[in-house]
């Protein structure tokens, strides 16, 4: 396969591999992303920040072609004029004010000082610390450095946008802030690569993902279809009440309920063949029971669970 | 917005080179490493200058080489009095007093320095002037007064070596015997400082430390940090950051070297020997000096951040090298046409230096010279100093081309230190 730069998506990776000592970093990755906002998931040490510093020039691939834009990275930094990077480092320049910060790394796109400024302001309004431009870095909480990362990534327009673990550490507010940037910027029309290990926080910006797993891509489309296969599996609902072995008896009616065990005298887990149709009947079977119920938590629907069942149960092992 | 495409390409370059070099000269302001650096090169220049204007508020003992101050016969009469009007100075019925009663004794300080060196150049040929008149009125056969056997009585011969360069000097007994002590150790410790803290303090202390210790980090400490991710994610070739950062670098380091010229061109040329107040005329050198001085910081400079890209602890690389300078220093001082010079960036800058001071103090060899010779007997309070400090630089070519390749060596140093610290960048993995 060798598209031309016109047919070539805007991330494009070939049979590309990444071997550290004797680790495979990446094995053997195909990939061609243009448009929208995609999630990359994988578990910490997956291969997610390999193939992002791959595509950032970083690194330079063992085997296979990387192309950005139709240009290698390794070789030719002219591509990253039209892409904004958010690195998951934390290590910033603490000593600069986020305006500082956001119009200096601007000028090296070619603004004048001025224009630096102008656009830096814009996209510190943009990801709503407008108002603290003047603060300095070192002054900021995880969540706002993470946005000032943001911005700083946003300044040149970019056409595609790389987040690597954009929400790791986190509060709640700085996600909600840093999710509708993501979703914003996706509806704009720009390639967004967002990555994370944590199903949630992808679901919440996108349905296009693309698994990795040991280093080797193990998935690629939509996470809907993906779920919906999920489905089929037995999976577990962890439910707290005030009375548990009563919700108990209501569900064990229910034709999808296979299972109920109570690891306390107000918990109990419920196992289900068919987890989509006892998720839509359980706040009926609640409300028209009168149950006093806290939580209901699915814990295998996770990252976990989905590498478990992609894998065939081998999601620990290689 | 002037779109991207439609702006000259140099004026990008020159944009993202002003961002990155006032990025890093804001980086390195907020450090205070920096200042400490900083601090202690001006301190080490201070304590050397201190030496310096110890000696020149110092009084030089006036030393009287021909013993002509003294009076032996006790008749009152210093020995060059007695001489100059040829009575007897061993003999106490026999002065000046006794030929014109209205001949009083002179006082003896007058006997001292009295018979200077009247020649300011080194010129084959017959030169010098017996002052005081003792070569010239004594009572000897002329034989006597010609005791360098060149056939002119009471005269200094000056004549080319024999074996290698430079002149020889022969003088008569008492000719220019009893030069003004003072004048002399004054102007030539000036010289022999000025040159030595040029080499010393500029080359040497103020070249290697400040690379040393602030451009060994200047594109590791990104890498290892991690901040190097903002960068090079970046349109901007690494050779380019290398380059703009070294900028930077410049930035601080360059102003500080010029000022602290400036301020030692100030302090030496008010406190200098001179006629007038402020020593023009030393001007030029301490161009000479911040030049060479700024060519071996851009050398060193790039050499110990190359070392830096190449390993992680780069300064450990670079300490051998200040080691080696320091060795090439000594060499400079002691065999200054030593090719082993030619493979460092201090020998280059050193003889930059002398090669300067040759052109701009055209009576430097002579100084060397006649102080040396001290008017026949011991070298003048200074002399040794100046001989050490100063040196030929070796090349020979001319003083001034010599310079212009000491500049030409020391740039292309720095630009192939540049382009192997970029190509070790270009091809380092950043994880």
């Amino acid at each position: 396969m060798n598209p031309s730069n016109q047919q070539m998506p805007i991330v494009y990776l070939e049979n590309v591999s990444k071997v550290y000592g004797r680790i495979h970093a990446l094995s053997n990755v195909t990939l061609g992303l243009s448009g929208g906002v995609t999630g990359i998931l994988g578990m910490n040490g997956a291969g997610k920040s390999t193939l992002f510093k791959l595509l950032m020039g970083k690194l330079k691939p063992n085997s296979g072609t990387i192309r950005l834009f139709g240009e290698d990275p390794w070789k030719n930094p002219s591509p990253y004029a039209r892409i904004g990077f958010v690195p998951e480092h934390e290590k910033m320049y603490d000593w600069m004010t986020a305006l500082e910060f956001v119009s200096t790394f601007a000028r090296l796109f070619g603004m004048t000082k001025a224009e630096a400024e102008q656009e830096a302001l814009r996209v510190l309004d943009f990801v709503g610390l407008l108002d603290v431009a003047n603060k300095q870095i070192g002054r900021f909480s995880k969540g706002m450095r993470q946005r000032t990362k943001i911005a700083h990534a946003l300044v040149n327009k970019p056409e595609l946008i790389i987040l690597d673990e954009p929400l790791q550490g986190c509060d709640p507010l700085a996600r909600t802030t840093i999710n509708n940037v993501i979703r914003e910027l996706g509806k704009s029309g720009c390639t967004v690569l967002v990555s994370s290990h944590i199903l949630t926080e992808i679901e919440r910006v996108t349905e296009q993902i693309v698994i990795l797993h040991h280093g080797k891509l193990l998935a690629l489309g939509n996470l809907h279809a993906i779920r919906e296969r999920l489905d089929q599996i037995p999976h577990t609902i962890h439910i707290k009440g005030s009375d548990s072995r009563a919700i108990g008896k209501s569900l064990m009616s229910h034709p999808a309920v296979f299972g109920v065990n109570f690891p306390s005298d107000n918990e109990l887990n419920v196992q289900t063949f068919h987890f989509g149709q006892l998720h839509q009947d359980l706040p009926k079977i609640i409300v028209e029971n009168g149950h006093n119920v806290q939580v209901i938590d699915n814990p295998d629907d996770d990252l976990e669970s989905i590498l478990g069942y992609l894998t065939g149960g081998q999601a620990h092992g290689k | 917005m002037e779109s991207d495409a439609q702006k000259p390409s140099f004026r990008r370059f020159d944009r993202k080179a002003t961002a990155v070099a006032e990025f890093t000269m804001k980086q390195y302001s907020k450090r205070i490493s920096t200042w400490v650096i900083l601090s202690v090169g001006l301190l080490a220049m201070s304590i050397i200058m201190l030496f310096y204007f110890d000696t020149m508020l110092r009084d030089i003992e006036a030393v009287d080489n021909d013993y002509d101050s003294f009076d032996p016969d006790g008749d009152g009469y210093p020995t060059g009095q007695e001489l100059l009007y040829g009575t007897d100075p061993y003999f106490d019925q026999s002065h000046p007093g006794l030929i014109d009663a209205g001949i009083l004794p002179d006082d003896p300080s007058l006997w001292v320095d009295e018979d200077d060196i009247d020649w300011d150049s080194l010129k084959e040929g017959s030169v010098g002037y017996d002052d005081d008149g003792d070569c010239r009125n004594a009572p000897v056969a002329p034989s006597a007064q010609d005791t360098n056997r060149d056939g002119i009585p009471c005269n200094i011969r000056i004549s080319a070596k024999q074996f290698g360069e430079g002149f020889e000097i022969r003088g008569d007994n008492y000719v220019d015997e009893d030069p003004d002590d003072e004048a002399y150790a004054k102007e030539a410790i000036h010289r022999a400082t000025i040159l030595a803290l040029g080499k010393f303090g500029f080359v040497f202390l103020i070249g290697i430390f400040l690379p040393l210790f602030m451009a060994t980090g200047l594109i590791r400490e990104e890498m290892e940090s991690g901040t190097m991710h903002f960068l090079i994610a970046k349109p901007i070739r690494r050779a380019e950051i290398f380059l703009y950062r070294m900028f930077g670098f410049i930035g601080i380091t360059y102003p500080y070297v010029l000022g602290l010229c400036l301020l030692c061109a100030l302090l030496f040329g008010f406190s200098g020997p001179s006629e007038s107040i402020f020593r023009l005329s030393d001007i030029g050198i301490w161009m000479v000096i911040a030049f060479a001085t700024l060519l071996a910081i851009l050398a060193y400079g790039m050499m110990f951040s190359m070392f830096g890209v190449l390993w992680k602890h780069g300064i450990i690389l670079a300490i051998p090298v200040a080691a080696w300078e320091l060795a090439m220093m000594f060499v400079s001082l002691w065999e200054p046409e030593a090719s082993v010079l030619r493979f460092s960036v201090l020998g280059w800058a050193t003889m930059m230096i002398d090669a300067g001071a040759l052109m701009l103090w055209p009576d430097l060899e002579y100084m060397i010279e006649v102080g040396m010779w001290g008017g026949g007997m011991a070298p003048l309070q200074g002399a040794e100093q100046l001989m050490v400090f100063s040196s030929n630089p070796g090349l020979g070519l001319s003083n001034f081309a010599s310079f212009l390749v000491g500049s030409a060596v020391l740039l292309f140093q720095g630009i192939a230190f540049w382009l192997i610290g970029s190509a070790l960048f270009s091809s380092k993995e950043i994880s």
